[in-house]
């Protein structure tokens, strides 16, 4: 628990300044609801991918709850789906975050499948009880994430189809961390905005490269993260759209920065990394990792520091690695409590919402 | 205990017996429910339901209107989603309305346009003639090699699907860890796309548009692979066809190579010019036809150095970096210019 950063332990210490001047109360805009995280004292952080912006909810949510119950909420699209008076396969669900504080379970939710798709997030327990989290007046603050080029500026042609899919979002010591992968550039692109958000603050872009293999570097996007201390020092944990899991240092990401990130293990072919949790278990650390195709992986954190960086190709190297096979397609993690986490399954074409004992 | 239970069941018979529903617009309109809401609230005797009985009611609000019990939906129901209400323990079934299925919708272009492509290609452009649905790209949508087998995992699947704002513009990522050289996807299963093969791009055409309608008809695009493209984008080495000075003809740049389609168009502009920007010949010229006469001056050609080319490589700097045999690496986002006389 110590070491988990943007957890229940900081959420403590920072609870007061999560209210910051610029939080009014009023309705939340959303044109998308993508990626979920939360930030200190019942903060919602919520990626709109569509309007290119994060904004910080607060969700009133602060409770603190040690044991909230078990969750096994079978086909919670098709239930989403009855609630909200429309058919399952009109349903998407794009994230699962579980508020540290309470242990409740936040879901960022689509209704509607086209352009037209009315953003919603829905929130849950162990009652099973689905409902939403209203946004038409709420205490919460807004960032764009717009980085307008300079000869774009200048060469305005109406809307830009441009668009940075949101791809993650991560809290840690009093920053966020927005990745984004653009249906344009491939340049990867990590923002980071320190909160309580500060006016007219467009994130500092930092490009980062991940040196794998000695000889070729690209600045490809960052797929999934979580903060993480590596030798007490705060790092992020990347996951990259390549496979390789990289260490960046905390300290490293500034604006307009160049930061080389150090591999530590490469996770394999066919491997799309998903999502990832930090957690402690017999006084040690983990990171849970979902992947597209090779079920969840388990690899110990201990001495993350010691392992060099791989520079030979091929060879699986760095971090060694188990796969958890039986938790088979698993779309979406987050920590729910000290002995579990929450999993989004699919399960025959519906998603089931359940927790699981930490492996 | 028995005769209380058996009171209860006969006061809500008697009520039922009287009790209907109708739908007023999206709302529900139910008469001859008690006029105060009894302890659980209306949801206790008053609700409305999609799908079968293991799911929840749908969410809304009620407001008493006269003697009658006024159920509005957060969302109206739509017209082909079957529901129910249930009214003092009554059904009233409202059944879907068939929707006519009517296909309009098709693949209209895809970037880049040359028949000919670098085994490196790092995306696609698929664009649609109208809004699409979200969520059935990697189903729909396959990489085939020459003998018609599918290409396996030729490109990221991310689950959020990479379309522009009106979701008719779908971009294909091919899979980075097989183009970037040295990680172990492209050592364990070498690249997606071999240089000297065919391949063929297929869209279903049940891939449904933002209607819920198929395609008009299957989509398919054969193109050849050649050697990969390791070079950086250098637009000093540009050609010029250069308007004359005093009329509004079009200024014609070459770039000796195609360029990423999106990018070339939004990230190359002239220097306090406003005007028509349009790509031609498979993406490789550039035609810039300005909304005012051209000076006889020094003009400027402004070039972002996110501009990227069909394999990913960027303005000054590769689409991966040989850190050994080094090459000036550009690392920040900048403009590089280059100047043209009209004369």
């Amino acid at each position: 628990m110590r070491l988990l950063l943007g957890c229940a332990a900081i959420a403590a210490s920072v609870a007061f300044s999560a209210e910051g001047p610029s939080m009014a109360a009023g309705k939340v805009e959303l044109k998308s609801a993508d990626v979920l995280a939360f930030g200190p004292a019942g903060i919602l952080f919520v990626g709109d991918t569509v309007s290119a912006t994060l904004t910080a909810i607060d969700t009133g949510d602060k409770t603190p709850n040690k044991n909230p119950g078990q969750i096994e909420l079978k086909a919670i699209n098709e239930k989403i789906a009855a609630v909200l008076g429309t058919a399952a396969d009109q349903i998407s669900i794009a994230d699962v975050a579980v508020n540290p504080v309470s242990r409740r379970v936040y879901l960022s939710v689509a209704r509607g499948r086209g352009a037209q798709a009315v953003p919603l997030v829905m929130t849950t327990d162990a009652s099973g009880k689905i409902s939403e989290l209203s946004l038409d007046n709420v205490k919460h603050a807004k960032v764009a994430l717009v980085d307008a080029p300079s000869a774009e500026a200048k060469n305005a042609r109406g809307q830009s189809p441009r668009m940075e899919t949101i791809t993650d979002i991560g809290y840690a010591e009093g920053r966020v961390f927005v990745a984004g992968l653009s249906n344009e550039e491939f340049a990867s692109s990590l923002r980071s905005f320190p909160y309580p958000f500060k006016a007219a603050d467009k994130g500092a872009g930092i490009e980062i490269f991940h040196g794998a293999h000695g000889r070729f570097e690209t600045n490809a996007p960052v797929r999934t993260f979580v903060p993480y201390k590596v030798a007490n020092t705060p790092h992020l944990l990347a996951a990259y759209t390549c496979t390789p899991l990289v260490t960046i240092p905390l300290s490293e990401l500034k604006p307009g920065n160049k930061v080389k990130g150090k591999t530590i293990a490469e996770l394999g072919n066919r491997n799309r990394p998903l999502d990832m949790i930090v957690y402690t278990k017999g006084g040690k650390d983990f990171i849970l990792m979902a992947n597209s195709s090779r079920g969840v992986m388990k690899l110990p954190t201990a001495n993350l520091d010691s392992y060099s960086a791989i520079v030979a190709q091929t060879e699986k190297q760095g971090v060694p690695y188990e796969t958890i096979a039986e938790l088979k397609d698993v779309q979406q993690l987050d920590k729910y409590d000290d002995k579990s986490a929450i999993l989004l399954q699919t399960t025959g074409g519906s998603m089931d919402l359940r927790t699981i004992a930490l492996p | 205990m028995k005769q209380v239970v058996s009171f209860i069941a006969l006061a809500l018979s008697a009520l039922a017996a009287d009790v209907a529903v109708r739908r007023e617009g999206s709302a529900f309109r139910a008469a001859g429910l008690p006029a105060t809401p009894p302890e659980g609230g209306w949801p206790a005797v008053f609700r409305v339901h999609v799908g079968d009985a293991s799911m929840p009611p749908v969410m809304g609000t009620y407001a008493v209107d006269g003697a009658d019990v006024i159920f509005k939906p957060r969302f109206a129901i739509p017209p082909d989603v079957a529901c129910r209400a249930i009214a003092a323990a009554k059904e009233f079934r409202f059944a879907a309305a068939v929707r006519e299925r009517k296909s309009t919708t098709h693949v209209a272009q895809v970037y880049p346009t040359a028949p000919e492509i670098p085994a490196n290609q790092l995306k696609f452009y698929l664009e649609f003639s109208a809004p699409m649905e979200k969520g059935q790209a990697w189903e729909r949508i396959r990489l085939l090699n020459a003998e018609g087998k599918v290409v396996e995992l030729a490109f990221l699947e991310i689950e959020q699907e990479l379309w522009d704002r009106e979701t008719k513009r779908l971009t294909l990522l091919f899979d980075p860890g097989r183009i970037k050289r040295g990680v172990m996807p492209r050592d364990q299963v070498g690249s997606a796309l071999i240089a000297g093969q065919a391949y063929t791009l297929q869209v279903d055409r049940d891939y449904r548009d933002a209607e819920g309608n198929p395609l008009t008809q299957e989509f398919r695009r054969e193109f050849r692979v050649r050697v990969e493209d390791r070079e950086p984008v250098e637009p000093s080495k540009w050609s010029f066809q250069l308007p004359d000075a005093g009329t509004r003809a079009p200024l014609r740049v070459a770039f000796g190579e195609p360029l990423d389609a999106a990018l070339a168009t939004r990230l190359i502009g002239i220097d306090g010019m406003s005007g028509a920007l349009t790509l031609t010949a498979n993406e490789t010229t550039l035609v810039f036809t300005p909304d005012t006469n051209w000076e006889s001056r020094e003009y400027k050609l402004l070039v972002d150095t996110v501009l990227e080319d069909l394999a990913g490589n960027r303005v000054g700097r590769p689409f991966d970096v040989d850190t050994f045999n080094r090459i000036t690496v550009r690392t920040n986002r900048g403009v590089v210019t280059v100047p043209f006389r009209v004369r």
